[in-house]
């Protein structure tokens, strides 16, 4: 898969997180992804359809999906509520958004659906492309940014 | 200030209530879809109006068109929210008297910059 493609969602990772999160993603190693199920506990999944066709996936371990939804809504919360799924579920559209905003400066014109959410880990996916996965984890620190526990988010896609 | 926030994800709804709150706006009440948000403007009275673009019953765009075709609703600032960041939606909210439009993700001060260009816009 050329650079272009995995660009856009690096760029729209990183930029969500620093806007609507105040923190820092860092990337770490992108792999091929082998086995079809989710990376994390909670999963944000959406289809891409337009001059290219795709799915992306985002992917947070329990702590992770709770200071996602701790830091967007405010509220406190202790366990994977329907709130929480929610919250994933709208943290997977704006950074599809996002990185659709950027394909379209590439002259890639992308349409995507309404999210999905799966929670539970290592649950089976299928992605509609035929090419790899590419994986991308981020790390990022549940101290808002002030060292400490990191945690990771995968990003997981898959775009022809 | 007075602010109707209009989403058909309540948590989406609370998303921006959080946001306004990081820029002192406290006074918020809500709708899940254009068409509610018109009942509710029937009732209450409010000082900006800030809309999702896809929801189900009524779309942000149809809301807007609404809103900007009704004498007691238009002068009432209208802000856009969207991850849609495609210039032709865009361009259908301009044309359709959108007063200022944000693209998801925002900073709070980017949404404070957004409304007070909406805002002036209006005159207000």
């Amino acid at each position: 898969m050329e650079v272009k493609y995995i660009n856009p969602f690096i760029l729209a990772t990183q930029t969500v997180f620093k806007t609507m999160l105040g923190i820092t993603a860092e990337l770490g190693k992108p792999v091929l992804k082998t086995i079809n199920s989710t990376s994390g506990d909670v999963t944000g999944i959406m289809g891409l359809v337009g001059d290219k066709k795709g799915m992306i996936a985002i992917s947070l371990k329990n702590d992770g999906a709770m200071f996602v939804f701790k830091t967007l809504v405010g509220d406190e919360c202790n366990s994977i509520s329907p709130e929480v799924v929610d919250a994933i579920g709208e943290l997977t559209n704006i950074i599809s958004g996002q990185a659709r905003k950027e394909f379209e400066k590439s002259g890639i014109n992308l349409k995507a659906a309404i999210p999905m959410v799966v929670v539970g880990n290592a649950v089976e996916m299928n992605f509609i492309t035929k090419i790899p996965i590419i994986s991308l984890p981020f790390y990022f620190s549940l101290n808002n940014g002030n060292g400490g526990e990191k945690e990771v988010m995968f990003v997981d896609f898959s775009f022809e | 200030m007075r602010v109707l926030v209009v989403d058909d994800f309540a948590t989406m709804r609370k998303i921006i209530k959080n946001v306004l709150r990081q820029i002192n706006i406290d006074n918020v009440i809500e709708a899940e879809n254009g068409k509610h948000a018109l009942d509710v403007l029937k009732k209450e009275e409010v000082d900006l109006i800030i809309s999702d673009w896809i929801m189900p019953e009524m779309t942000g765009i149809d809301f807007l068109k609404a809103c900007k075709g009704d004498d007691g609703i238009k002068n009432v600032p209208f802000l856009m929210v969207t991850a849609e960041a495609q210039k032709d939606c865009i361009m259908e909210a301009i044309k359709s008297g959108v007063d200022n439009y944000i693209v998801k993700p925002f900073t709070p001060e980017k949404l404070q910059g957004a409304i007070d260009k909406a805002r002036a816009r209006i005159g207000k």
